[in-house]
């Protein structure tokens, strides 16, 4: 366990000072250790860039790694289907017919406005569906089954928006949907942070809660546990969590499905293990999508959602190839 | 992954313990109405054309301008509704069946997402064709993707556990999905064309077209009905299944077979309509119980139901024909689903 997390910390620093020299404009190892320690030979436009530019895109893209990890390890325990993302709970399909309705329906809408778009509809999405299944206490099957409804209806909406919306808006919808980093700066990631450690040291501390509630409704109760309480309030962080992901950086995919069954897999199940290792793994994933993106077309830039699935994907399905003797 | 003790039909109270008549007069009851259903969308259009001469049309063509009007727009429409509609239907059925996941519908084998990348490839590299070419297209897209899924799910995990299947079916689509849409950010023209399809409609279906995927579709639902039975012992669970005497593995791959056939060639007709595939099995399931022997003809004919209704009430509401089919039918069978699960679900306390 030690040394899993000194090597997942270890390539994270790498992927943050290979984030810092790659780009654009490439800086040598030598010219970004000078602007890093502020050696009085620094450039002052590699200041600029590696402080004001790459920093900033780098951070807010780890935050969101490990937000959507810590989500969808909290979705997973919960919902007891290795399907379950934060996505299963109506929170992408929430944000994504939010942030349609703003971008084709006003005109020319403040570039502010679509974060707060994005999580205003993950939460409302959310709150519906945990109301519409809730009848005197929940259950996974019924709160997967009325969030498959309920996102089919934002998604009827999101699909009739993007179907007869003027095409240049649609396509503005989707480039924000498939989550992207872009537009990082030092006060979004400060705010993402701040809102994030709350939630998600809660989530942490809640470990035991989470490892007894997989065992299904019936034994966690036995063994003590409220278990609507439990669901409830883990609800509620994963969607604070999640939430706030989106609205910094849009839909980014996968992350949240993947990263706990990595994580799972490395460490087994106890989840006082999982959630460092996921949150790790989440913020790796989505740092290199990050870099991958922005330097494998340049000038152009892939949005990190999409690589997180072109790359993600194949990696994750290496990982299930790897262990096809293993028995579940 | 404890299903059972979810699922409604575990609880053997109220209308969920169905005796076999009920379920009988359950299923003629929608098999009439999607006749009465069927009959009503032929003679609905911009000119009304009463029920005799559909008749007519059909049993005595004379090449009039109505007999043609019902020969070339309105058969062919309502045909490929309800054939896209029982397929995706009964392959949810089926995938839900494999996999014992109440999330699984057709897509999660990348049907959709295999359909959608090679449409969106082609209409990119050769431009915009005529869509009797999307059709085999699509479906070629969507068996690959589909064997794909199968290769990587089934021996990525030697069979041991239908959650490896599940994991490969949503690796392959995120994949495909982003490839999609990495094409689609740069291509606006391609993204005009293809967001019609995508929505999923069943306007402007020509006759050859609904002929091309029939043989496919009615070969698939004749299979999925004579091999109810082995699915409900597929639906059990691998070691179950095998001390029942079935081989899990090789009723896995001839169900996924089927999946292909069927969901493949409704996709290919009508475009990735999702929501069919996922909830009209759990309607079934909801209201007609566990036994997949009536699930598969009550889906049949109730996702026939659904996307054929669906299309009228489209057709009757909005004068533009191409008002995507797939958007109507969330809007009527969501809040239908959700009354159903809130109320039959997960053992209500």
């Amino acid at each position: 366990m030690t040394r899993l997390l000194t090597v997942l910390i270890f390539l994270l620093i790498g992927l943050i000072l290979a984030s810092l020299a790659f780009g654009d404009i490439p800086l040598s190892w030598r010219e970004l250790f000078e602007t890093i320690t502020g050696s009085p030979e620094a450039n002052l436009q590699n200041v600029m860039i590696v402080f004001d530019l790459r920093l900033p895109r780098v951070l807010l893209a780890l935050l969101v790694g490990a937000a959507l990890a810590t989500a969808g390890t909290i979705a997973l325990a919960v919902m007891r289907n290795p399907l379950a993302e934060p996505g299963v709970l109506g929170i992408n399909s929430g944000a994504a017919a939010a942030v349609m309705v703003v971008i084709v329906l006003l005109q020319d809408p403040p570039a502010a406005l679509l974060p707060a778009a994005g999580f205003l509809g993950a939460v409302a999405m959310t709150a519906a569906v945990y109301l519409l299944s809730w009848r005197g206490g929940t259950s996974s099957l019924r709160i997967i089954l009325i969030g498959i409804g309920l996102s089919s209806l934002a998604g009827a909406a999101t699909t009739l928006l993007s179907t007869f919306g003027e095409i240049g808006d649609v396509q503005r919808a989707m480039i924000w949907l498939a989550g992207s980093v872009y537009d990082a700066n030092i006060l979004k990631v400060r705010l993402l942070f701040f809102w994030l450690i709350i939630p998600m040291a809660l989530a942490w501390m809640s470990s035991r809660e989470l490892d007894l509630i997989r065992f299904g409704d019936n034994s966690a109760r036995s063994l003590g546990q409220r278990v609507d309480l439990v669901r409830g309030v883990m609800i509620l962080l994963c969607t604070l969590i999640s939430g706030a992901a989106v609205a910094a950086a849009g839909l980014v995919g996968f992350v949240g499905l993947v990263a706990p069954h990595i994580a799972s897999r490395l460490v087994g199940p106890s989840h006082a293990r999982i959630f460092p290792v996921a949150a790790l793994t989440g913020a790796s994933l989505v740092a290199s999508a990050d870099l991958v993106g922005r330097v494998i077309i340049a000038p152009a830039q892939l949005p990190a959602g999409i690589v997180t699935g072109l790359i993600g994907a194949p990696f994750f399905a290496y990982l299930l190839w790897g262990r096809r003797h293993a028995r579940e | 992954m404890s299903r059972s003790k979810g699922m409604p039909a575990a609880r053997p109270s109220g209308s969920l313990s169905m005796t076999g008549r009920s379920r009988l007069l359950a299923l003629l009851l929608v098999l009439c109405l999607l006749v009465a259903i069927s009959m009503w969308a032929v003679t609905l259009g911009t000119v009304r054309i009463p029920l005799r001469s559909v008749g007519n049309a059909i049993f005595g063509f004379d090449g009039s301008r109505e007999h043609l009007l019902v020969m070339t727009i309105r058969l062919p429409r309502v045909l490929a509704a309800l054939l896209a509609g029982s397929a995706l239907a009964v392959s949810g059925a089926i995938m839900q069946a494999v996999t014992n996941n109440p999330l699984a519908s057709p897509g999660l084998l990348g049907i959709n997402a295999g359909a959608a990348f090679t449409v969106v490839l082609v209409m990119t590299l050769f431009g915009t064709g005529t869509s009797d070419i999307y059709l085999w297209y699509a479906f070629f897209g969507a068996g690959c993707a589909a064997i794909v899924v199968y290769g990587l799910g089934s021996f990525g995990l030697a069979g041991q556990s239908t959650v490896g299947l599940v994991l490969a079916g949503a690796i392959v689509a995120t994949f495909l999905t982003a490839l999609t849409s990495a094409v689609l950010i740069f291509d606006q023209s391609t993204l005009d064309t293809v967001r019609f399809w995508t929505a999923g409609s069943v306007a402007g279906r020509t006759m050859a077209q609904a002929a091309a995927v029939a043989p496919y579709i009615l070969i698939g639902l004749a299979a999925a009905l004579l091999l109810g039975r082995h699915l409900v012992t597929l639906s059990l669970g691998a070691d179950a299944a095998r001390s029942l005497g079935q081989n899990p593995l090789a009723w896995r791959a001839i169900a996924v077979v089927l999946i292909i056939l069927l969901a493949g060639s409704a996709v290919a007709l009508a475009g990735p309509i999702g929501f069919v595939g996922l909830v009209v099995p759990h309607i079934a399931r909801l209201t007609i119980g566990v036994d997949y022997r009536w699930i598969i003809p009550f889906s049949a004919l109730g996702g026939a139901l659904l996307v054929v209704g669906a299309d009228t009430v489209g057709r009757m509401l909005f004068t533009s024909q191409n008002f995507p089919v797939g958007v109507i039918i969330a809007l009527i069978g969501a809040p239908f689903f959700l009354w159903l699960a809130r109320n039959k679900a997960g053992g209500a306390t």
